[in-house]
Formats: C-alpha cells, sequence, structure tokens
C-alpha cells in the first residue's frame, strides 16, 4: 500500500489539538520563567575526552561528571536484549508447527 | 501446696484416669483382649479409690481447694479464668457415687456388650471413658465456666452414645433430639455464665481459699440492700433491675440448663428417646452422669439460689409438677426401659422439689439414693433385655422370677426403694424430700403446698407403675417362646446387680431422720457430713439462708408437734406409696394378667401419646419457628437485605457497562487521553505554583 | 553571547509535541516508531541544554545513554511492528483491538 505522500484531513487530524495545546502550555511556562546566566564550559578542555572518561569511570576529564560505569553496562545489557527480542519476534512461527508434528509432548499445544 | 495437699494432689487423676483409658481404648482398643474395657474398668476402679480417699480425707481433715491452670488473666484483666478443683463434702459425695456407678456399669458392658458380640466395641468404650472423664471434671469444677465446659462435654459424649447404633433408624434421630433439646437449655445456661461474670466478676463457687465466690457476694449484695446500704463494688447489676431481681434473671438462665440436662418439663422429652442408646449407657445416663449434672449443678450453687425464694418457688413447682406429670406417663408404657425412663424423669422432679424446698441435705440424698437404685433398676433391665434376646416389650416377659432369680431379687430390691417402701432407700430420701416440703410449706411459705400435693399424688402412681412393671416382668406365666427359654447371664452381669441391689436396700442408712428424731444414738451420716461442709458452702449455712432470704421456717401440723409431723408425713407417704402398689398387685396379679389400659379410654391415647409433648414441639419448631418466624426473616432477607446488596451491585454494573467504552482498543485513544491529562494537570500546578510568571497570580 | 536556555526548551517542547501530534494524528505504526524517536530526541536536547547550563556533563553524556536506548526501543518495536503485521495483516493501530474488553 505504497501511495505518495498526500496531506491527511480526516477527523482523526482534530485530535492533534491537544499537542498544539500542551505545546503552548509548555512554552508559556518556559518563556515566562528565568534561568540566570549559563555556566557554560569555560577553559580550553576536550568535552568529548571528557565524556568519554564519564562514562568509564575515570576520572581524568576537564569538567565535573558523574560515574557511569554501571550504567555503560545496564545499557549494553538492554540492548543485547532488545537485539535477541527482535530476532524472536522476527521469527516465523511456522517453523514450530513443522516440527510439532513429530512430537507428542508438543500435542498439547 | 504439694506438702499441704497430701493425698489431694493426686485429685486431678480421678478424671484424668478416664480419660485415659478413653484414648487408650480409642488408639488401641482393637487390638486389646475385650476391646478396651479392662483399661476402662482398672481406670474407673481408680478413680473410685481416689474418691474414697478424697472422702476419707475430708472427712479427717477438711474441704481442699486448689487452682491447677489459668488460662485467662493478668494486670489488664478484670477477671481470672481458671480451672481447680473444689472438694468438699458435697462433691467428694458425688464423686463417689459416679464413679461407682461407673465402675459397675463398664463391669456390666462386659456382658452387655462384649458377650452379645456387638461390633464397635473400641468406640464404645472410648465413648464410655470420655463421659466418664467429662462427668467427674465437672463434679468437682470449682468455677461455673469450668462447669459449663464439662457439662457440654457430658452431652457431648451422651449424644454420641445414646447414637451408638448409627446405623439403625431410631438412636441417631433420639441422639439429635437429646442433643438438641439439652442444648437448647444450655443456650440460657451459657448467657447465665457470661451473666455472673459479668455481674461478680468471678465464677467461683467458693470453699476454703477462695477469697471471692458468687454465691457470697450476692449474699452480701442482697444483705446491704436489705439494710438500705450501698452495694459492694465488686457486684454490678444491669438494665436498672435490683439485685433481687437481677439474680432471679442469672438464676433462672442458669436454671435453664438445669432443666434441660435433668430432663424437667418441658425439657423432658429426650430422656425417653434416649432409651435407644444401650442399656448400660442408660443406666449411666439416668443414674450418675447426664441427667444427674443438671440437679448437681443446682446443689453446687445453692448458696445463691437460697437467696431467692421466687426462684425456689420455681424449683419446687417444676420439680413437683415434673414428677407428677412424667409419673402418669410411665403408668401405660409397654417397654420396660419405657417405665424406667419416666421414672429417671419423675425422681429428677423429687430432687427439684427437694432443693426447692428448701431441703438441701433432702435433695442430695434422694440423688444419691436414685443414682444407686436407678443404675440397678437399668442394669437390672439390661439383664432381662440380655435374656429376652433385645425384646423389651413387658408383654412378651412374664415369669422370669423362677429362670433369673439373682436379677429378680437385685430389681425388686431396687423397685421397693423406688416406689418407697420401707425400709428400702427410696422410702427414706423420697420421705425427707416430701418432709423439707411439707415443713417449709407450712411455716410461712404456703406455696409449696402446692408442689408438695403434686409430689404426694405422683408417689402414688410411682409405686403403681413399678410394681406393674416388676409383675408383668418377673411374675405371672411366660407369654412368649423367649420368656420361656431366656438366655442365662454371667457373672459380669449378676455381680453388679448384687452390689448395686444390696446398696439400693441398704444405703438409707446414711441419713435415717425419721430413726434419728426417736432415737438419738442412730446419726444422720449425711445430714452431718452436708453441714461440716467449708464454710459458706454448708447445709448449716444455705439453711440460714433461706430462713433469712425466702423466709423459709420449720411449721407443723397443727396439733401434732415437729416430731408428729416427721411421722405424719412419712406414713402418708408410705401408705400412699403401699396403695399404688396394691393397685398394681390387684390389676396384675396372677398367671395371666390382662391389659387394663382400655378402661382408661381417651385418656390411654392421651397418655400413650405423652400429653403431645413431642408433637407441641414439634409444631413449635417446625410450623412456627420453621413456617412462620423464619419465612417472614427470608421474605426479609430476600427482599431487603439481599434487594440493598443487589441494587448497589446493578449501580457498578450498570455504570461498569458504560464506563468501558472508554477502554476501545485503540492506541491513539489512550494517547490521547494521556496527554489530556498531563495538560490538564500542568495547568493546574501551574496555577497553583505561580509558573506563568505571575499572569494568574 | 550564547543562547538563553528557555529558547533550548521551547525547541525541546516544539519537537516533543511533533512527536506527539504524529502519535495522536497517525494510524500507521511505523509513523509511531519514528514520532516517540522524535520525542526521545526532545529529551536529549533537554539534557544537552541543561548540561551547558549547569556546566557539568552529566547530561551529555547521560544523552548518548538515551540514544541507546531508543535504538533498542527501536528494535523491539520493529519486531512488534512486524508480529502485528503477521496477525492482523496490517500496521495500522486502529485495526489491533483485541486487547480491549
Amino acid at each position: 500500500m505504497t501511495t505518495r505522500p498526500r496531506l491527511n484531513t480526516g477527523r482523526q487530524q482534530v485530535i492533534g489539538i491537544l499537542a498544539i495545546g500542551l505545546f503552548a502550555v509548555l512554552s508559556a511556562v518556559f518563556l515566562t520563567s528565568s534561568f540566570g546566566e549559563a555556566a557554560g564550559f569555560p577553559g580550553g578542555g576536550s568535552i568529548t575526552a571528557a565524556i568519554g572518561y564519564a562514562m568509564f569511570d575515570l576520572d581524568a576529564g576537564a569538567f565535573p561528571s558523574e560515574g557511569f560505569l554501571v550504567s555503560f553496562m545496564v545499557i549494553a545489557v538492554a540492548l543485547d536484549a532488545a537485539l535477541d527480542v527482535a530476532v524472536m519476534l522476527g521469527q516465523r512461527e511456522d517453523e514450530e508447527g513443522v516440527a510439532a508434528d513429530g512430537r507428542g509432548e508438543r500435542g498439547d499445544r | 501446696m504439694a506438702a499441704e495437699g497430701g493425698i489431694f494432689t493426686f485429685a486431678p487423676a480421678i478424671a484424668v484416669l478416664p480419660f485415659v483409658s478413653f484414648l487408650i481404648a480409642l488408639s488401641a482398643g482393637r487390638y486389646m483382649p475385650k476391646k478396651g474395657a479392662f483399661a476402662g474398668i482398672a481406670a474407673t476402679g481408680g478413680s473410685l479409690l481416689l474418691s474414697l480417699l478424697m472422702v476419707a480425707q475430708v472427712a479427717s481433715g477438711h474441704a481442699h481447694h486448689m487452682e491447677l491452670y489459668t488460662w485467662v488473666g493478668g494486670e489488664g484483666v478484670p477477671f481470672e479464668l481458671t480451672f481447680g478443683i473444689l472438694l468438699d463434702q458435697l462433691s467428694t459425695l458425688m464423686l463417689v457415687i459416679v464413679s461407682t456407678i461407673a465402675f459397675l456399669v463398664h463391669v456390666f458392658s462386659l456382658g452387655y456388650m462384649n458377650d452379645e458380640g456387638e461390633p464397635g466395641l473400641p468406640r464404645y468404650y472410648a465413648e464410655l471413658g470420655l463421659f466418664t472423664a467429662s462427668m467427674l471434671a465437672f463434679v468437682f469444677s470449682d468455677n461455673i465456666l469450668m462447669a459449663f465446659m464439662f457439662f457440654e462435654l457430658v452431652g457431648l459424649c451422651s449424644y454420641l452414645l445414646i447414637g451408638f447404633w448409627f446405623r439403625r433408624s431410631g438412636p441417631p434421630s433420639a441422639a439429635k433430639k437429646a442433643f438438641l433439646v439439652t442444648r437448647f437449655g444450655d443456650y440460657f445456661f451459657l448467657i447465665g455464665v457470661v451473666g455472673i461474670f459479668a455481674t461478680f466478676g468471678t465464677g467461683m463457687f467458693g470453699g476454703p481459699g477462695v477469697e471471692e465466690s458468687f454465691p457470697v457476694l450476692a449474699e452480701e449484695a442482697m444483705s446491704a440492700m436489705a439494710a438500705g446500704e450501698a452495694m459492694p463494688e465488686a457486684v454490678t447489676t444491669f438494665f436498672g433491675l435490683s439485685p433481687g431481681a437481677w439474680f432471679g434473671v442469672l438464676g433462672l438462665l442458669v436454671l435453664g440448663g438445669v432443666m434441660g440436662k435433668s430432663a424437667q418439663f418441658p425439657f423432658h422429652t429426650w430422656l425417653p428417646d434416649a432409651m435407644e442408646g444401650p442399656t448400660p449407657v442408660s443406666a449411666l445416663i439416668h443414674a450418675a452422669t447426664m441427667v444427674a449434672a443438671g440437679v448437681y449443678l443446682v446443689a453446687r450453687m445453692y448458696g445463691f439460689y437460697a437467696l431467692l425464694p421466687t426462684l425456689l418457688a420455681i424449683i419446687a413447682f417444676v420439680g413437683g409438677f415434673t414428677a407428677l406429670f412424667a409419673a402418669t406417663m410411665g403408668v401405660v408404657k409397654d417397654e420396660i426401659k419405657q417405665v424406667l425412663a419416666y421414672s429417671t424423669i419423675s425422681q429428677y422432679g423429687y430432687i427439684m422439689l427437694g432443693l426447692g424446698g428448701g431441703g438441701y441435705v433432702a435433695g442430695v440424698f434422694h440423688l444419691t439414693t436414685h443414682a444407686f437404685f436407678k443404675a440397678l433398676l437399668f442394669l437390672g433391665a439390661g439383664s432381662v433385655i440380655i435374656a429376652m434376646h433385645h425384646n423389651e416389650d413387658m408383654w412378651e416377659m412374664g415369669g422370669l422370677k423362677d429362670r433369673m432369680p439373682v436379677t429378680y431379687y437385685a430389681f425388686l430390691s431396687g423397685s421397693l426403694a423406688l416406689a418407697g417402701i420401707v425400709p428400702f432407700s427410696g422410702f427414706w430420701s423420697k420421705d425427707e424430700v416430701l418432709y423439707e416440703t411439707l415443713v417449709h410449706g407450712l411455716g410461712g411459705s404456703p406455696i409449696l403446698l402446692g408442689a408438695y400435693l403434686m409430689g404426694i399424688v405422683a408417689v402414688f402412681f410411682t409405686g403403681f407403675y413399678t410394681f406393674r412393671m416388676v409383675l408383668l416382668t418377673f411374675h405371672g406365666d411366660p407369654r412368649s417362646d423367649l420368656a420361656e427359654d431366656p438366655e442365662p447371664v454371667r457373672w459380669n452381669v449378676k455381680i453388679p446387680l448384687a452390689i448395686l441391689g444390696t446398696l439400693a436396700a441398704v444405703v438409707g442408712v446414711i441419713n435415717l431422720v425419721p430413726v434419728h428424731a426417736v432415737v438419738g444414738a442412730v446419726p444422720e451420716f449425711l445430714h452431718d457430713w452436708l453441714f461440716h461442709g467449708p464454710e459458706t458452702l454448708n447445709g448449716a449455712h444455705y439453711e440460714e439462708l433461706t430462713e433469712q432470704f425466702a423466709g423459709y421456717s420449720a411449721g407443723a401440723i397443727p396439733g401434732l408437734g415437729g416430731l408428729g409431723t416427721l411421722f405424719a408425713s412419712a406414713g402418708v407417704s408410705l401408705a400412699v406409696a403401699l396403695a399404688g402398689s396394691a393397685l398394681a398387685l390387684g390389676l396384675y396379679r396372677g398367671p395371666d394378667p390382662a391389659e387394663h389400659t382400655e378402661k382408661l379410654g381417651a385418656l390411654k391415647t392421651v397418655l400413650y401419646n405423652n400429653y403431645y409433648q413431642d408433637e407441641y414441639q414439634v409444631w413449635l419448631a417446625q410450623d412456627l419457628t420453621e413456617g412462620t418466624v423464619a419465612g417472614t426473616a427470608k421474605r426479609f432477607d430476600d427482599g431487603v437485605v439481599d434487594g440493598l446488596v443487589n441494587r448497589v451491585s446493578d449501580v457498578s454494573l450498570v455504570s461498569g457497562y458504560f464506563l468501558r467504552r472508554v477502554q476501545t482498543g485503540i492506541v491513539s485513544n489512550y494517547a490521547a487521553l494521556i496527554t489530556l491529562g498531563l495538560v490538564v494537570l500542568l495547568v493546574a500546578f501551574g496555577i497553583m505554583g505561580g509558573w506563568f510568571g505571575g499572569v494568574f497570580a | 553571547m550564547a543562547v538563553p536556555v528557555q529558547y533550548y526548551l521551547v525547541l525541546s517542547a516544539a519537537i516533543f509535541c511533533i512527536g506527539l501530534f504524529g502519535i495522536l494524528t497517525r494510524r500507521n505504526a511505523l509513523m509511531f516508531l519514528m514520532s516517540v524517536e522524535l520525542m526521545l530526541n526532545a529529551a536529549n536536547i533537554n539534557f544537552v541544554a541543561f548540561s551547558f547550563q549547569h556546566g557539568n556533563l552529566t547530561g551529555q553524556v547521560f544523552s548518548l545513554f538515551t540514544m541507546a536506548l531508543a535504538a533498542a526501543e527501536v528494535a523491539v518495536g520493529i519486531g512488534i511492528v512486524l508480529v502485528l503485521y503477521r496477525n492482523f495483516a496490517d500496521v495500522d493501530v486502529t485495526k489491533a483491538t483485541t486487547l480491549r474488553w
């Protein structure tokens, strides 16, 4: 069902007003508040290198940060799990159906 | 305690021994010779020995009280619930009676149950053991709550034993009837127990070393009221009633349990049906345990009842009426055990009459003698029933006199005692009951004379049905093949009969009041025994109480004096008993007696149907309670209670039906709702927190 | 001078609301995934903006993690879309309504 893009103007669009409303509220809040002067990153240190150090909990960066080694590991595992899940979901199920014919213990599925 | 208690430290064993036999018979009975009978015989024999030791100890020293276990109590609790043992003159006497009868019944059961090859014997002996244990524990209870517990256990065991032959149709329903009728009375008893605890803060009967007991507190409250002083602090009355009225209510509630257990009118209907149980059980129930429990309770807390003249009058009247009422029904019965059943009801009526009429000693005396002669009669009937191969119809018997002489003479001894013929035991005790009621009636409480009159008329019927039973069973010619050639009975039947036969004849010796009045050297053992009980628990104290609070005083027939009244009373009751017996002799003598019940006409039907007592109670239970009251309650329940619940659930059901349409299953809708909620929340918080730069603030 | 943080926030809010608009109005599951990606990146903008505001690198590092998480989410999301297509022969989210009452 590939069709060329066209402007969708059904009744469905009306609900989008909610998103616009949310934007209005957020903007109103943000623009009426003040945060003071930004601290920025003074000095000539390398921000990228500092990020690299922070990720492995090394205390060598030019700018302050927290250690992220544990988060790094957790995210690594999460990505791995997501990959497995994606593969599992993507598998076609009829392979099992073929296998089920010959096995008694799977007959009750 | 142990050093001071001496032999008393073994007192708990009196009840524990039969309980152990219950456990043994239940767990190992089927592997034992005689299926556990010997365990029961040994246990009850041990109880009997210990009870006799206790009597000796109480006689030589003084009464004893010990506390075994406190199961509710402490700082924050206003009262203590305990198990304890009270061994005074009354309870030790009763212990001896109960353990004697239980022992003999166990021996007799060897002949009645084992020799007949009944199945289920371990169960039988287990239940018998538990029954005996409960009754013994009930007797030595030191407080009314403990008494109530064992009172209930006694009821449970009698239910089990009456329904022993549960495969037949009759016994289970008889067992249920006994259980339900007595339970009906016990509801009142339970409320009464709670009331006594709420009122006095203690349920103790009293005794040595007991600081507070409810009869004494009640007495103090009554005296304080009489003197116009403030009530003792420990006593609280309810519903704004005066102590007298409130104590009366409590007494009546407890009396409900007594009347249920002791089969007093109108709760007597269970007892004749209870004959469905094995005959030794009937003997145990009617002579010493179940039925005796009720009147024993009255005697136990007599210090409380003695304060309340109204209750004494009620007890006397219920007793007198029951004595007469049951005696008339016994006149027409055909089964030997039925006659005995009605005589039991009647005799317990006498005991109640004695207690209510101010004759504490007389009531206990009759309880004692009745226990022996009624156990004897039931065991004798059991012997006859063995001989007749479990045919109980007296019209099928006859002529058994020559074929089973031991049974005959023992039975005759019991019958003479029951009829109240001098010098058998029943004469002395029944006479004293009637005498006490008469003199108190003459001495200022004329209402008792009505109860006395019923009692004296009942004596006539007692004599009549007793000798009708004896003549039909043992005299004349055999009226069936079974009676022609009865099965012989063995030593284990004859020995208990012989022992009880002797006892029934001579046990009256313990209180020969008329003889004592003439020859002072002949002592009144029981009278002295009960009058030397512990403080506030002895007969002398009770006499003072009845005199002070109930206004009982001994009067005399005008012109005869005290001694003359005594002999006049004895003479009248003896003459009436002889007249009744003579009428029976006249009607049923000879080789082939005829049935005379036809002459009663319409009365016969009424008597055969026991005055339609069962019918009206069934009507009360079924038509009135189940039909009208329960029907109304059901309509209320269906309409209002259920209706309310149903309407509430209907509302949530309908609202849920509409509300669930929100759940469309379309992701976009959920997202939209979440967004809407977020916007609303943000706006709300923003306005409240002033996020909009003071625009709305 | 540096741009005030408010403008970053407004930008982030705008991108978030565009993503939200997509979720509310589109019916194609793949469009959903893209919209969610937009919303996640709106959050990233906030992280970086406040990192600059406070002179602390934590926000920037965290935005990297967010990207990794977004990748994982897309992997699972694509898998779900696949199953959706297999079961309903369509990727229209309004058709897959069997989870309701």
